[in-house]
């Protein structure tokens, strides 16, 4: 084996694209088969006593998009809304977070990395649990206002309480690549506008803001689909009175209504993915400069 | 134009003293070049000028104002970074725009210098490119113009050349120095280059340790180095060491291991004690072997240089100098020749600063 070697191929002569086929395996099998599966499953005939009734259908989009209440669209924007609500306060929470990870030079930066990671340390299920022991109407919470002679809250069983929960955990999604954009960015533009006559106020606004864009980007993209997606919280912590697309599919599941929950669970997907490239075109004209 | 003047400024991180008092002023429209080795303190001392670094003690002022404790933004300074800090997300225009909105200048106006300064740095046409899009060289200029639109009261500058290619480097030292010759603007100038700061400078300070060893123009500094560091580091020099065994009118007699030379001194040296004076390869005179006065010595080695000869002189008691003559000169290794140290480039040098 000498000198035939040429780029792009490995020692062997096998090309290396060879090297990405488990994962395009992996791919197909768990992601591209089950949303066909999916496609198909929305255009079958509902029926209550088995998965569907033969022969196909656009009833299910019908339905979901012409309900007399606008019932499924209302309950769409209630779940856009909510992820929107999370991105937002997920994006105000972390900055300052990210900001001072990505520039302190502090011994313990190794034990603040782990500390924002550490949502993700426990399961969502159990999380959740520990969540309900805070906030739950005899919850700690509670019980601690009550010691001290203040009325009890309602922390949860509301939105407050499936947003809450969802914060938490979504919050090294937006961290993460913040603190990656910020640490890209040279201090000494920020000494650079401060030389110019900004203050502190000014130089984040008109310098590190719209520098630090591509990553508030990808961080408000990846908590926004995120929070579309959640299912366990807001079943969990809204037990029942707080509604999302992902409930209701599930709810359509356990009534054996498949081809309907297939086609609310689609059109989510749809309109999660318009809101993201809408955003990624509004933000992205902000970038222009960079890259 | 403003005068900058710095008071017994120090600068210490925790233990560890960066600047150590510093003493200096800067007249109006003048350039002073802070020069000397990395961690020497120059870097230090530019960015407490310019509100970076709060000082540990010591006063800086601008004019007759204390500006010790002032942030930046509040300074009125223009500066130029190393890696010239341009906004990447900004065209150059809003770069130069930018120091400008800060002022609340009438954006006409602001078009009307921005033009103006665009036109002053040669980049008449380059408005709307991104800073990614120009070359080092240009960036230079944008980063010089956009510290200078805002019509700073002092022109800071770190290393702006550092960056540069040698060819471009040369250029910029004239273009820079022109530039700030016809704004006429205060300026401090950080470099470790000798002839970047030769060649720009009005005066010159040599720093070592967080201390300054020498202010002084150019020529003050190559012929005249107050201390052996300073010699050393600007140009090359011969160290000889001996004791001072007495003066002649204002020449000092240095009884050396090859013999006795005669030195001026800029400080008041101990007789009797121990001293270094320092020569310069080019100003050591060779003669051959038994013509003349001077001291017996044998061409050790030879090193061609294009327009000289670069040799090494074994002296009587094995000292070696090491000695420049024109490249034609014609002295072989091996050779006995005598050596002469002309009194008025042998100059006696304190071992730290004052």
């Amino acid at each position: 084996m000498s000198g035939t070697q040429r780029p792009g191929r490995p020692a062997g002569g096998r090309p290396a694209w060879l090297l990405a086929v488990p994962a395009l395996v992996v791919v197909a099998a768990l992601i591209v088969v089950p949303y066909i599966n999916i496609l198909v499953m929305s255009f079958r005939v509902p029926s209550t006593s088995k998965p569907y009734l033969p022969g196909f259908t656009v009833g299910n989009y019908a339905k979901a998009l012409a309900d007399p209440d606008f019932f499924y669209l209302e309950l769409m924007a209630d779940t856009l809304r909510l992820a929107a609500c999370i991105t937002l306060l997920c994006l105000l929470i972390a900055y300052p977070v990210a900001f001072h990870l990505a520039r302190t030079t502090s011994r313990w930066k190794g034990v603040l990395y782990a500390l924002v990671l550490s949502p993700l340390l426990v399961g969502v299920v159990i999380r959740s649990f520990g969540w309900i022991i805070l906030l739950a109407n005899n919850g700690l919470v509670n019980q601690t206002l009550k010691s001290w002679g203040v009325a009890p809250l309602a922390l949860m069983y509301n939105e407050f309480g499936v947003v809450l929960a969802l914060v938490h955990v979504f919050l090294p999604f937006m961290i993460l690549p913040l603190m990656g954009a910020i640490q890209g960015i040279d201090p000494r533009l920020e000494e650079a506008a401060r030389s110019l006559g900004a203050g502190r106020a000014k130089v984040f606004l008109r310098v590190i803001f719209p520098l630090s864009m591509p990553g508030v980007q990808s961080g408000c993209i990846l908590v926004f689909i995120l929070s579309c997606g959640a299912y366990v919280t807001p079943a969990l912590l809204g037990a029942g009175r707080v509604h999302t697309m992902t409930t209701e599919v599930i709810t359509l599941l356990d009534q054996f209504l498949w081809p309907f929950g297939a086609a609310l669970a689609l059109l989510l997907s749809a309109v999660g993915l318009a809101a993201v490239v809408l955003y990624a075109r509004l933000s992205g004209r902000m970038m222009r400069g960079l890259a | 134009m403003t005068r900058l003047t710095l008071a017994s400024l120090q600068k210490h991180y925790g233990a560890i003293a960066a600047v150590k008092g510093i003493d200096l002023d800067v007249a109006e429209g003048e350039l002073v070049s802070l020069l000397g080795p990395s961690g020497c303190g120059k870097t230090t001392t530019l960015r407490c000028v310019a509100g970076f670094e709060l000082p540990t003690g010591g006063l800086i002022s601008f004019d007759s104002a204390d500006v010790t404790m002032l942030p930046p933004e509040r300074r009125d300074i223009g500066m130029v970074f190393q890696n010239y800090a341009l906004f990447p997300h900004m065209d150059v225009r809003e770069n130069l725009r930018f120091g400008l909105q800060m002022r609340k200048v009438p954006s006409a106006e602001v078009e009307r210098r921005v033009d103006a300064v665009l036109a002053m740095v040669q980049l008449g046409g380059m408005g709307d490119r991104y800073p990614r899009q120009l070359s080092g060289g240009q960036q230079q200029r944008v980063a010089l113009a956009r510290a200078l639109v805002i019509e700073p009261k002092l022109l800071l500058l770190d290393e702006p050349l550092a960056n540069l290619d040698a060819k471009l480097r040369d250029e910029m030292r004239f273009f820079i120095r022109s530039l700030q010759k016809r704004v006429g603007i205060t300026t401090l100038y950080v470099t470790h280059d000798q002839a970047e700061a030769m060649v720009m400078s009005d005066r010159i300070v040599v720093m070592f340790d967080g201390r300054i060893h020498q202010v002084g123009g150019a020529r003050d500094i190559y012929d005249h180095p107050a201390t052996r560091q300073v010699a050393g580091f600007i140009g090359v020099s011969n160290f000889l060491e001996g004791r001072l065994a007495g003066r002649d009118g204002a020449l000092w007699r240095l009884e050396t291991g090859f013999g006795t030379i005669s030195c001026g001194a800029g400080f008041a040296p101990e007789a009797g004690g121990k001293a270094t004076a320092m020569v310069r390869p080019e100003a050591v005179a060779l003669a051959p072997a038994g013509a003349g006065e001077g001291f017996e010595g044998r061409i050790a080695e030879r090193f061609f240089l294009g327009n000289l000869v670069d040799l090494r002189v074994a002296m009587a008691d094995g000292t070696m100098l090491q000695v420049q003559q024109p490249a034609n000169s014609g002295f072989e290794p091996g050779q006995s020749v005598r050596v002469s140290l002309p009194v008025e480039r042998t100059w006696l040098v304190r071992e730290d600063a004052a």
